[in-house]
């Protein structure tokens, strides 16, 4: 099969879906010539025109208000928050509006809305570029998250998230925009709530998300060759969130660790630490539940303090080793 | 003086960047500004200025080339100027992935005497993580010791640590979790811990059963369930019975003891003699201290034997070992301790592992004799009926009234020949009609 | 006002600092020197020392992302700001801010934000603090056309008028929001327009001028010294670099670049100056040899500079 970027992906689930639905358009910062902070809408415009590819001045709330009530009257649209971190501005209508608008008129109106954004650290954008926050929106009744990991899930992700009839916040990775995979040509949906096992081990379950995963990928190979067989779950949406996969990895491999890049204090881990705590995969736990995350900092600017601020490969092997020798 | 022209980096997240086309030539006059060159990224075209006025020379990229941010890619020359030495090199490449150079320099550079590098590799210690007082920051032997004992498990009586595998495990089977030791950090018991736990062979009795009750096969009852049925069905049994005169065997005990009052010690025990002696006699035939693990027969070098032990509760087997090499005063000591731990419920997981060889003996419920079942690994069991007065013809054709025991061998037929387990119930017999071969 | 000509000579220096300082910074980003992104202000020199000559050095400013200029004509030290910018332990902020977040809190920056639109609030609640201090310190708050958009700058402009704070906003009205053109939906002059409205004195500038700059912020630095609330000044101007060093510059021509070089500021002011017989050409090239070396050494001194020490990653986050 052919190999395209992760950022192809995205573009091309986009652009399918434009191609096949009227109703889909695109809304958000320097989108149009620009091709977005990151190129993913590069060439769109001169696709779509400007009718469909609206590029707005610095209005994250105006344009995510903006999407919520296009979608509120059966338009689909993709608004682009240029960083995460920019989300807070955007935050009122997709909290207060996007997430409620169904619910609080019992039913009488869908909002399938996406709200595509990038999060993460690596780029040495500092404090206000690099922030990961979808634990933030995982706590809001009637948003959906999902955060892929590869090519081929951002595409399938990215499909099923703009035909589904709810607001989903999809969070993209800067550091994986270039990382390369199999990717179909033709438009697939991959379902918001199954979670993909990245590799198949027996002697400790690592549940990962976004660049994570395919740190603790790298972390696994060298792993192996120790004699460690780890196995990776990628919950690929964190909400709704597949337990089922998680809990039988655990039941299977008594041994858990959680990777995430954002900040370990009120992050997802802890989500998943409790959904594995109170599940049947409790009794098959050979010890604690680790959890390996972003430090309590705000992403510093120097590389190699950025690097400490989150989890790297080695500190994924570390932890692996010290769970699965049960030095923990 | 010649100044470098490099990859540059237009992009937050770029590390490369690809060559696409030379507007000038090698040996062109370019005015600094000027646009020189056209390199990609991720698929974009980016136009490169001349970071200088001169003479474009030294060109080490050619379109295609997918080059380092920072590498020197070219030079521009002043006029008669010469080519700065080694001019295709990558300097500043190498700047670019400092961080990665940095942590590896990191990890080989911890110094340790190969004393200490030696301790920490046998006790998986990361010599990265032991703080170092030794001349010129190594790592010693004195650091490694401290992490090793920072690493040991605390032991700290009253407080039971287990995994919640480990819980759950135990719940299954009924051990209790207080009479295993655990091998995880700081003592926690896991599951295999659990898997491994030799539970003291016993069931709990009748008491306070009524008939038209059920009860569930749980805990101690279904680990015996278990191992009986899978003893029994996975080893062809074969029995051996033989009556024994126990006269001179009960002339020595009395003998024995005469001796240990005068001196003030405890009894010798019925059972205290009868492990000496079968113990003494199992040196001789191996085969039978021995057991069938995978494709081999282990051939146990000690001798240890199980001595199952009736109680209220139920019935537990506490192991003597060594009991060969050890004088009938010593296993006689060591009977009586366990078997009062025993009776106040205070065996170890360690008192009960390890046996190579079980006496039952049923005599004190008056079973003449009885074929017991092998305690597997194990490879023969020996089955101790009650002694009774008898009446005997002697050799000189006498006729007399004297104590016999019933002895019934289970012996491992897969392992263990009729002729074999034969003769070692005949030398059993020997022994335990002359004790004093004992000491031979 | 009238220039002296110790303040003309002062100002260029600083204009011709900037000028270098980010210059440098282009270079070393492009030699992979310099982790992250960066914005550069080549082009609004005027607009940043205009308004920054006309405060007293108690006095406080707030930045924006393109913050190199504000900061250097704040009288930032050269050394420790390009330390920053390079990430080391010795950088104003320890090597945690970086480009877009360098403050000299004690040299009155209240440092560069990373966030468009982000300084203007917290500009309101400094003005009600310096208002309550009572010491007739003033602030100026810089944003660009960017931020003119955003809630922030209207919620901003009304609280300011309300409380009726000593600050300046300055807009730096550089023609694009990264790719989007301003024109498509205001001009400097509506941007003020905004500011009446709310009632704030409000007014554009040519913001390559750099004594038309200066005598527009210096009325509303009287008057917010003065106790006569704020107000906002535009100044139009434009940035010769892309948005960050990945802009492609798809979004406007080579010769609409080209033709706001004509205009540049540094040239400008010497041009007055030399008319004004302020300052003589070969004092002018005198001036700009040493702002070079001046950056130069900066350079030398961040990259001698140490990293910071990763052990030190959590330190700072919460206040003793």
């Amino acid at each position: 099969m052919r190999e395209i970027s992760y950022l192809e992906a995205v573009r091309e689930a986009m652009t399918q879906e434009m191609e096949r639905d009227p109703r889909v358009f695109l809304i958000g910062e320097d989108i149009g010539e620009y091709g977005g902070a990151f190129q993913v809408s590069y060439g769109m415009l001169e696709e779509f025109g400007h009718e469909r590819i609206l590029d707005t001045p610095i209005t994250e709330l105006g344009l995510t208000g903006a999407a919520t009530g296009a979608a509120l009257i059966g338009m689909r649209p993709i608004a682009e928050i240029m960083f995460m971190d920019f989300t807070t501005l955007a935050s009122e209508q997709l909290v207060n509006q996007a997430a409620k608008l169904r619910y609080m008129f019992g039913g009488q109106s869908t909002v399938p809305m996406v709200l595509r954004t990038p999060a993460g650290s690596g780029t040495g954008a500092a404090e206000h570029h690099s922030q990961s926050f979808e634990n933030w929106f995982v706590h809001v009744p009637g948003l959906k998250v999902a955060m892929p990991s590869t090519p081929y899930d951002a595409k399938g992700l990215l499909i099923s998230s703009i035909r589904d009839n709810n607001p989903v916040v999809f969070i993209e990775h800067k550091l994986l925009y270039k990382t390369k995979g199999e990717v179909p040509e033709e438009p697939y949906e991959i379902p918001l709530g199954q979670a993909d096992i990245k590799r198949e081990g027996k002697d400790l379950t690592i549940i990962a998300t976004a660049i994570m995963v395919k740190k603790s990928q790298e972390a696994a190979e060298q792993l192996a060759q120790e004699g460690i067989d780890v196995e990776i779950v990628d919950p690929r949406t964190l909400r709704p969130l597949d337990t089922e996969t998680i809990v039988n990895s655990v039941k299977k491999t008594g041994k858990v660790l959680i990777v995430h890049e954002a900040v370990k204090t009120g992050g997802f881990g802890g989500e998943l630490a409790g959904v594995i705590a109170e599940s049947e995969a409790f009794g098959y736990l050979e010890a604690p539940i680790l959890r390996l995350a972003g430090r309590e900092v705000p992403i510093p600017y120097n590389r190699n303090l950025e690097r400490a601020a989150v989890p790297q490969v080695e500190d994924i092997i570390e932890k692996a080793r010290q769970l699965a020798t049960l030095k923990v | 003086m010649a100044v470098e022209m490099i990859m540059p980096k237009v992009d937050m997240d770029q590390e490369t960047g690809t060559v696409v086309e030379w507007l000038k030539t090698e040996g062109q006059q370019v005015t600094e500004g000027e646009i020189i060159l056209v390199i990609e990224t991720d698929k974009i075209a980016i136009d490169v200025e001349s970071p200088g006025t001169g003479i474009l020379q030294g060109i080490s990229a050619q379109p295609g080339d997918v080059i380092p941010i920072g590498t020197v890619i070219a030079y521009i020359l002043e006029e008669g100027e010469e080519l700065p030495e080694g001019a295709v090199k990558t300097q500043a490449a190498q700047a670019s992935s400092a961080p990665a150079a940095q942590h590896l320099e990191e990890s080989s550079r911890v110094q340790a005497t190969p004393v200490a590098k030696k301790m920490a590799e046998s006790h998986n210690i990361d010599l990265l993580t032991v703080p170092a007082t030794g001349k010129g920051g190594k790592v010693t032997k004195k650091d490694v010791q401290a992490a090793i004992e920072l690493e040991k498990p605390e032991t700290s009586a009253g407080d039971l640590i287990a995994s919640p595998a480990a819980r759950r495990t135990a719940r299954i089977k009924g051990v209790d979790l207080s009479l295993v030791r655990g091998t995880g950090p700081g003592g926690r018991i896991q599951a295999s811990d659990v898997e491994s736990f030799q539970p003291l062979i016993g069931t709990p009795t009748a008491v306070g059963v009524k008939s038209g009750e059920s009860i569930p096969l749980i805990g101690m009852r279904r680990t015996i369930a278990e191992r009986m049925t899978a003893s029994y069905q996975t080893i062809p049994h074969v029995q051996f019975t033989v009556s024994v005169d126990m006269t001179k065997f009960i002339q020595v005990r009395e003998d024995y003891n005469k001796l240990a009052l005068e001196r003030g010690d405890g009894k010798i025990s019925v059972t205290a003699l009868l492990v000496k002696l079968v113990a003494m006699t199992l040196s001789n035939h191996p085969m039978l201290n021995s057991s069938l693990v995978g494709d081999n027969i282990v051939l146990h070098q000690d001798i240890n034997i199980g001595v199952a032990v009736a109680l209220e509760k139920g019935l537990i087997v506490p192991v003597i070992k060594n009991a060969a090499k050890k004088g009938i005063r010593a296993i006689a000591d060591e009977t009586n301790d366990l078997v009062t731990r025993a009776r106040s419920d205070q065996l170890s997981s360690t008192d009960v592992k390890g046996g190579t060889f079980t006496i039952t003996n049923l005599g004190p419920f008056g079973i003449e004799q009885f074929n017991a079942i092998i305690n597997s690994p194990e490879a023969a069991i020996l089955a101790v009926g009650a002694t009774q007065q008898e009446v005997r013809a002697l050799p000189d054709k006498a006729i007399a009234i004297r104590p016999v025991m019933r002895f019934t061998l289970s012996a491992d037929h897969r392992i263990i020949d009729g002729s074999v387990a034969a003769r070692f119930v005949a030398d059993l017999k020997e022994t335990l009609e002359n004790p004093i071969l004992m000491n031979y | 006002m009238t220039l002296t000509k110790e303040n003309a000579e002062k100002y260029l220096l600083q204009m011709y600092q900037i000028r270098a300082f980010e210059e440098q910074a282009e270079k070393s980003y492009m030699a992979g020197k310099i982790h992250g992104t960066m914005h550069l202000s080549i082009g609004q020199e005027a607009s940043a020392v205009g308004s920054i000559s006309t405060l007293e050095p108690t006095d406080y400013i707030i930045g924006h992302h393109r913050g190199h200029g504000l900061t250097i004509a704040k009288g930032a030290d050269l050394n420790l700001m390009m330390a920053e910018f390079y990430g080391k332990a010795n950088g104003y902020c320890r090597g945690r801010g970086g480009s877009m977040h360098i403050a000299d809190i004690k040299g009155g920056n209240l440092g560069a934000n990373g966030v468009v639109g982000g300084g203007l609030p917290l500009a309101v609640g400094i003005g009600i603090g310096l208002k309550m201090e009572a010491e007739n310190r003033v602030l100026l708050c810089f944003f660009g056309d960017g931020a003119a958009s955003t809630g922030a700058f209207h919620e901003s402009m009304i609280l300011a008028e309300l409380y009726q704070v000593p600050v300046v906003f300055v807009c730096e009205n550089n023609q694009y929001a990264m790719s989007f053109a301003s024109r498509d939906w205001t001009t400097s002059k509506k941007i003020a327009a905004h500011g009446e409205v709310y009632g704030l004195t409000s007014t554009a500038t040519d913001g390559n001028n750099l004594i038309e700059v200066r005598d527009a912020v210096q009325m509303g630095v009287d008057r917010a010294r003065g106790g006569g609330g704020p107000s906002l000044v535009v100044n139009d101007t434009y940035r010769w670099r892309g948005h960050s060093k990945s802009d492609r510059n798809r979004y406007r021509t080579n010769e609409e670049i080209e033709a706001w070089k004509k205009k540049d500021p540094i040239l400008k002011f010497r041009k007055y100056c030399k008319t004004e017989k302020l300052i003589t050409d070969e004092k002018a090239e005198e001036i700009k040899k040493k702002a070079y070396a001046d950056i130069e050494s900066a350079r030398v001194f961040a990259e001698s500079s140490p990293e910071p020490d990763v052990q030190t990653l959590e330190e700072g986050v919460y206040a003793p």
